[in-house]
């Protein structure tokens, strides 16, 4: 899963990312509001988590225009202006969910799970895909009640697939979901990934499509 | 408690008002008192300018039956008289006849004439009318130098005569000529048109005050008219004053709307300042907040704390600048339909994973008569609760009210959910007004001490009741504008 941050407040955005990524998210960022449209429109995000009061191009602004040339990625939007207003105003912009400032960074991180898992059609916060069992809060994997430790990059990837499953993700799209912007993409190819997180939980789960990507499902049920 | 000053307030001008009086009355005061003054001296005046008239036409009519007397008292040779200067003794007077006026020989009939001759200090009657029977005809002393006097005098019957009398000096000899008429019928004649002149001035007053009503009601209409223009401004039926006025008048309305429009202005500043000061003083605090919570130590903690308590502080001074930039604005008027609608909208986007069935109903046109962010905060509040609350279930109906009084309007809006509701005492506690000062935990009723501090501040009031289905109804009573449109 990748996000994206907009906040100008330096210390705030570092630490928004900081537990975004400990939380097994990608996370881009910007620092104002013309470098987040840009991103927000050229990138595919899973989610994004919009300060409203933004530099150059403020907030509100930021998501009409997404909205506006078609971007539906779920956007939590943070506020410092708790009136019903702003809040309406921001909803009604196309955001959501909100959260207001001062703000517990479970909250954020509640929110966004749940916009997350909301975008792909789930109502809980507990994936499962056969004997497979993904809890979103606690990022605790499991097959068949045994706990399987995965790295970060194999839990992206796993989230990533689990949200949807049974569907074929392209190499391209993993790529794209999986990763920072920044991120040295040819040393760490998704095949590689694919291979390990094979390993872990089962090869059977993984399913390659020739020439088009991955699809995860339960084997046994299809 | 700014809806409370208010009433004390308006009495207060009310009775000021009072006391000034009405600038139409004045005028028409002062204009129908100068009408009186000036028609009474002008009725005084033509009265008196009668009576003269009167008076030389009396004084005329005797001195012709004077003259005439002398003529007929004097004999009839002219050589006699013209010898008389010579020979004085010679010239007799002789007795006068009836001088072709029959009510001379009447007695008593208030004609009378006499001739004197003057001797030395006193008087002799020569002779007198036949009117008189005997009785001297006693008339003011003619002065010694006079040739002629005239006025008013009792007659030998009590009655007031007009008497005229003339000094003749005939030789050596003087006589007085004095002819009198009783003025009854001319003073009945003046009381007459005396009354005739009050009549008709009584009249020609009363149509001058008349048209002093019109010329005020018509010279003070644009008054009227501002007044008005202002009271549709208070009311939400317009934007601003009309400007169109006398120019008397036309910088007042401009005035006016220059206040209006710098009032609008600075609740709106004050408005967006708290909000910036929100944006400013709660971004530093999220990261504290956060910064604290992922490190260890008793650095950390200490900042934990401390964040903590500036935060309250912060809500609580933020909450005080609101309260200060809440101020009912004149003439502001929002539609509630569309409003309410975006409000329920967002709520069911909020609160879409709870799987809420929020129902919308508004009648269309409707308005509130004040700030749509404060509707906004007032309907969101109430509403964020019942969702926060309800089971599956929240409904909203906006409804209006009958006039009751004062012919102002009011709407309502209807907010009940499913959920578990609140006991009364709870209730009662919810809806304390100035309680969210000393709040310290967030979404504990705290929105709803908000919705009555608001409501108050518009003359309404928000009451809690258990709803039908079990949960909470939350009914907000709002002053609503006029529906006419907007000019």
């Amino acid at each position: 899963m990748r996000l994206l941050v907009v906040e100008d407040d330096a210390d705030l955005n570092r630490q928004l990312v900081e537990a975004l990524v400990e939380a097994g998210y990608a996370v881009d960022t910007a620092s104002d509001g013309e470098e987040g449209h840009f991103l927000g429109d050229t990138e595919p995000y899973d989610a994004v988590v919009l300060d409203l009061g933004l530099p150059k191009l403020d907030g509100l602004s930021v998501l009409e225009n997404w909205r506006r040339d078609g971007r539906v990625m779920p956007v939590l939007v943070l506020t410092a202006r708790d009136r019903w207003s702003d809040k309406v105003a921001g909803i009604d912009a196309g955001a959501d969910d909100y959260v207001s400032k001062p703000f517990h960074m479970e909250e954020i991180l509640a929110r966004v799970r749940a916009l997350v898992r909301r975008a792909a059609g789930h109502a809980s916060n507990e994936l499962t895909c056969g004997p497979l069992r993904l809890d979103l809060r606690t990022s605790r994997v499991t097959r068949d009640g045994t706990a399987i430790k995965l790295t970060s990059h194999e839990y992206r990837l796993l989230t990533y697939l689990m949200h949807h499953q049974g569907k074929v993700i392209s190499r391209t799209e993993l790529t794209e979901h999986l990763y920072e912007q920044d991120f040295d993409r040819d040393s760490n190819t998704v095949e590689v990934f694919v291979g390990r997180l094979r390993k872990k939980i089962g090869a059977d789960l993984i399913e390659t499509i020739r020439g088009l990507g991955y699809r995860l499902g339960d084997a046994r049920e299809g | 408690m700014k809806a409370e000053d208010d009433a004390p307030a308006a009495d207060d001008r009310r009775s000021k008002k009072n006391r000034l009086g009405s600038l139409a009355q004045r005028l028409v005061r002062v204009a129908a008192l100068w009408s009186v003054i000036a028609l009474a001296v002008a009725g005084f005046i033509l009265v008196g300018l009668y009576q003269q008239a009167g008076e030389r036409g009396f004084d005329a009519q005797l001195d012709q039956h004077v003259k005439t007397l002398l003529a007929s008292a004097l004999p009839d040779t002219p050589n006699a008289v013209a010898g008389a200067a010579a020979a004085p003794d010679v010239l007799r007077l002789r007795e006068p006849d009836a001088l072709g006026e029959p009510r001379f020989s009447l007695p008593l009939s208030g004609w009378y004439w006499s001739l004197e001759q003057v001797a030395e200090a006193r008087t002799d009657v020569l002779f007198a009318s036949a009117s008189l029977v005997g009785d001297p005809l006693v008339l003011p002393q003619i002065g010694a130098t006079d040739e002629l006097a005239s006025g008013f005098a009792a007659g030998p019957g009590s009655e007031e005569v007009r008497y005229l009398r003339r000094r003749v000096a005939l030789g050596d000899q003087s006589y007085i000529l004095s002819a009198a008429i009783e003025t009854a019928g001319f003073r009945a004649d003046v009381w007459e048109f005396a009354r005739n002149v009050a009549l008709t001035l009584l009249v020609v007053g009363i149509g001058l005050v008349g048209a002093i009503f019109w010329q005020v009601s018509f010279g003070l209409k644009p008054l009227t008219r501002l007044q008005r223009s202002l009271s549709d401004v208070r009311e939400g039926r317009r934007e601003q004053v009309d400007e169109d006025m006398p120019r008397e008048l036309a910088p007042l309305a401009v005035e006016l709307n220059a206040l209006i429009h710098s009032n609008r202005e600075v609740v709106g500043r004050a408005r967006t300042h708290v909000g910036n000061l929100a944006h400013a003083l709660k971004t530093p605090i999220s990261v504290l907040t956060n910064e604290a919570r992922t490190s260890e130590g008793p650095l950390a903690q200490k900042v934990a704390e401390q964040t903590a308590l500036m935060q309250t502080q912060v809500q609580h001074h933020l909450e005080r600048a609101r309260q200060a930039a809440q101020r009912r604005v004149i003439g502001v008027a929002c539609e509630v339909e569309p409003l309410t609608e975006r409000l329920a909208r967002a709520m069911s986007k909020i609160y879409q994973s709870r799987g809420i069935d929020l129902s919308h109903d508004a009648p269309e046109g409707l308005r509130f008569l004040g700030e749509a962010q404060d509707l906004e905060e007032m309907v969101g509040n109430l509403l964020d609760n019942a969702c926060k609350w309800a089971r599956s279930e929240v409904a909203i109906e906006v409804r209006r009210q009958e006039a009751e009084g004062h012919g102002r309007r009011w709407l309502e809006v209807v907010i009940e959910d499913d959920g578990p509701g609140l006991s009364e005492e709870q209730m009662r506690e919810a809806v304390k007004r100035g309680r969210r000062l000393d709040e310290t935990v967030p979404g504990t009723g705290l929105g709803l001490s908000i919705v009555a501090d608001l409501a108050a501040l518009y003359g309404g009031a928000v009451r809690l009741e258990r709803a039908q289905r079990g949960g909470l109804r939350a009914k907000l009573q709002l002053p609503a504008a006029d529906e006419r449109t907007l000019t």
